[in-house]
């Protein structure tokens, strides 16, 4: 057909120039080049193909083309680096390669991302109804299949429940910073709010809480904030908006440049006693436990990058993260070694 | 050389000062003859002191190395030799030290810091060697904090990438109680209190590993559980005399300080060995105390393992079993408020106990409700009157500022 001619050429096309350009998308662990397609390798030149296609074509429907000639390993690669299916994970990969997706690039990132969530959001439910559990997500679970509107994908098996541990961690505490980027008056601010406390003598920041969402900001005369003690990433954004509003309110142009979320805290209770001695001596090289200076394990696992405090009783503290998936991830592979120490 | 010598020898007049190895001598460069010899030891160029130098200090070993650098090895090798360990472990500990200095972080760091180092190079060595070692005593040798020795231990195994294996507990109880002073009469340890040192000694090793069978050591300080352990095994070995002695008077006695934590050690290891009791028939007639448990220690641990099998029944499968029971029995009655746990244990008090660490066997703390989940977006609209309740109005600023300026005023006047 010349649909499918036009798109082989394209293909070669792409192909030599593929060559000698690396192709633009992809921070390798991220699945998400274009906005409804998963190609986990862009590498290769089949994959970049496609992705550059969709790149080319907003709503190519591409359920003629023949894309017999992509591997099978594309299950595979894609089960390795598919990262948790949570709404937040798209969103922020979203946001990062937003540049290059068709949606229109927010000039200041205070504009949310809500539009381009709620879009992706809305594709991605309709393409994986199965998976509109977004809140929990268990990270065994796989993604999706990589090219939903394509007949060829093939679905990777689920994998059994019994494998997941069924628990999953609260999240505590975020820690978060924003930039107001403009100089503030400490003084001042401290005169005229009446939920500041300041002694330039002990800290040089101005310590301000809120009641709804109940956190505490340190506010620097630079003018960057930090923003602690919220229990989601989205009630940390809306603290933190609070008290740049507050600022603003006293008279200060303050914007909110660079939010970021720095640390995320979870715990949770497997509900079993550890032998920690025994978890000290198989894993050497992760754990240190001096019941001599401290009660419980401190577990530096590598991948995700997570600290967790694991105690006797079967609490587990992680801490760490950056993104609340790492924290559900960490959690997930330390289950089975813990359960490797239920019996004493 | 002039100077109106001559070589007895040849006659020469030819006489050359030079060294050789370090000893400085006159020779006759016609014929060699040495005509006079310094001595072998060196002076500082103020010849008044005539002191001898070191060899460390003659050769340039030193030179390459910073003086508090110096300084932190030789109280390294002070350490170790107080603390009266083997050669080889000096050798590490100084190895250690000296990696450690190589870190920009280290050598920029306090001098209490570096002082604190010196402990942390000498217990790591002695860990990996499986000597006894608490920090505490390193502590009190080098007058450091716990907290500030923490951290500094933490680092430095970091920085190292050092694998330090665990605190031995047996070697740690042989050690520890070989310096209870109370293996010989003296005018303060009356003659029922002495005790042979070995059949002390194997005991406490025993009542130690039965406490670590049954969770009471697991993420504890080791020391207060040893302390306790030494105190029943003492106790129960002459039960007559020693049962109106109290733990703290015995650790006055032996002259051993009484750690915190050891009176609560002592009650858990109690009421272990008062579980194990009732398994065996004829304890269980006897009905049996805290205090009349001491006496039946000797056969309680001569059968420890059996019995605790059977005064314990896993706490695992078990705590599943009783959540699912009390769920049960809640649906049908109120409950009165305990812990599932604690529950079939009142209920039933023949029944063996649950086996697990004393933290889970209390009943759980309650929890402050949590708050439901609130979809947050994070782009709500922040409505001013919420801001507005945070800032001041100008008559409160105004009456502020006089506070302010009033509470300052009273603190500058001086005080009469």
């Amino acid at each position: 057909m010349e649909e499918e001619e036009t798109y082989l050429e394209f293909y070669l096309d792409q192909c030599t120039a593929q060559d000698e350009v690396v192709p633009p998308r992809s921070p390798p662990f991220s699945p998400v080049t274009s906005y409804d397609v998963y190609i986990p390798n862009p590498s290769n030149p089949e994959m970049a193909f496609s992705s550059h296609l969709k790149d080319k074509e907003t709503s190519g429907d591409f359920s003629s083309v023949d894309l017999s000639f992509l591997p099978d390993e594309l299950t595979q690669e894609n089960k390795d680096e598919t990262v948790n299916g949570s709404k937040d994970e798209v969103e922020k990969t979203c946001k990062t390669q937003s540049h290059q997706s068709q949606l229109p690039l927010p000039k200041e990132q205070d504009i949310d991302l809500g539009l381009n969530g709620s879009g992706l959001s809305s594709s991605q439910s309709h393409l994986h109804p199965d998976d509109a559990d977004s809140v929990q997500p268990s990270p065994e679970k796989p993604t999706s299949d990589p090219l939903p509107l394509a007949s060829v994908a093939s679905m990777k098996p689920m994998t059994p429940v019994s494998e997941c541990s069924g628990i999953v961690p609260q999240l505590q505490n975020i820690v978060s910073t924003v930039n107001l980027a403009c100089k503030l008056d400490l003084k001042k601010i401290a005169l005229h709010a009446k939920n500041a406390e300041y002694n330039p003598k002990r800290f040089a920041a101005v310590i301000m809480r809120i009641r709804e969402p109940r956190t505490t900001a340190l506010i620097f005369s630079s003018g960057k904030m930090v923003c602690t003690g919220a229990k989601s990433e989205e009630q940390s954004r809306l603290a933190a908006r609070k008290y740049a509003r507050v600022v603003q309110k006293l008279g200060f142009p303050a914007r909110f440049l660079d939010f970021k979320i720095q640390n995320m805290v979870g715990s949770c209770d497997v509900r079993f006693p550890i032998r920690l001695e025994g978890l000290v001596l198989t894993h050497q090289q992760f754990s240190s436990y001096e019941p001599e200076l401290f009660p419980g394990l401190i577990y530096r696992m590598v991948k995700p990058r997570i600290v967790l405090l694991i105690f006797v009783s079967g609490k587990v503290v992680l801490t760490g993260a950056k993104e609340r998936s790492e924290i559900y991830e960490a959690f997930e592979n330390i289950y089975p070694i813990l359960k490797g120490f239920k019996k004493a | 050389m002039p100077g109106g010598r001559r070589c007895p020898d040849c006659d020469s007049t030819e006489l050359v000062e030079d060294s050789h190895y370090s000893q400085s001598q006159l020779v006759c460069s016609d014929c060699g003859c040495v005509i006079t010899e310094g001595v072998l030891t060196t002076t500082f160029a103020d010849e008044g002191h005539l002191r001898e130098v070191t060899y460390s200090q003659s050769t340039g070993e030193n030179e390459q190395v910073s003086r508090s650098q110096q300084r932190g090895l030789r109280r390294v090798r002070d350490l170790c030799r107080v603390l009266q360990l083997p050669s080889t472990f000096e050798d590490t500990a100084v190895a250690y030290y000296q990696q450690a200095y190589r870190h920009s972080g280290i050598r920029a760091a306090r001098l209490q810091k570096k002082e604190v180092l010196v402990g942390c190079c000498v217990l790591i060595t002695c860990r990996q060697h499986n000597w006894p070692l608490t920090m505490g005593t390193i502590c009190t040798l080098i007058y450091a904090d716990l907290d500030v020795f923490s951290g500094t231990y933490m680092q430095i195994v970091k920085l190292l990438g050092l694998d330090v294996p665990s605190l031995c507990l047996a070697d740690l109880v042989k050690t520890y109680c070989s310096s209870f002073r109370l293996f010989q009469a003296s005018p303060s340890v009356p003659a029922k209190y002495v005790e042979d040192k070995e059949k002390m000694l194997s005991r406490t090793l025993q009542l130690v590993e039965l406490a670590n069978e049954t969770w009471l050591v697991t993420g504890r300080h080791p020391l207060p559980v040893i302390t306790a352990a030494t105190f029943l095994a003492w106790q129960s070995l002459q039960p007559s005399g020693r049962l109106t002695c109290s733990l703290a008077r015995f650790c006055k006695l032996a002259n051993v300080d009484l750690p915190y934590p050891a009176t609560s050690r002592l009650q858990e290891l109690l009421a272990v060995l008062l579980q194990m009791a009732e398994q065996l028939a004829w304890l269980q007639i006897l009905k049996l105390n805290k205090r009349s448990v001491v006496k039946h220690i000797g056969d309680l641990l001569q059968h420890r393992h059996t019995l605790v099998r059977k005064a314990f029944r896993d706490g695992t499968a078990e705590m599943e079993a009783c959540e699912r029971e009390v769920q049960g029995q809640r649906q049908g009655e109120e409950e009165v408020g305990d812990s599932s746990l604690d529950l079939p244990v009142r209920k039933r008090p023949a029944s063996p106990a649950l086996l697990l660490p004393p933290c889970m066997l209390k009943p759980p703390k309650q929890l402050r409700p949590t708050p439901p989940v609130c979809t947050v977006t994070g782009d709500e609209n922040i409505s001013d009157s919420e801001i507005e309740q945070y800032l001041r109005t100008p008559e409160e600023v105004r009456d502020f500022q006089r506070a302010q300026a009033a509470g300052q005023a009273a603190k500058s006047l001086p005080n009469p």
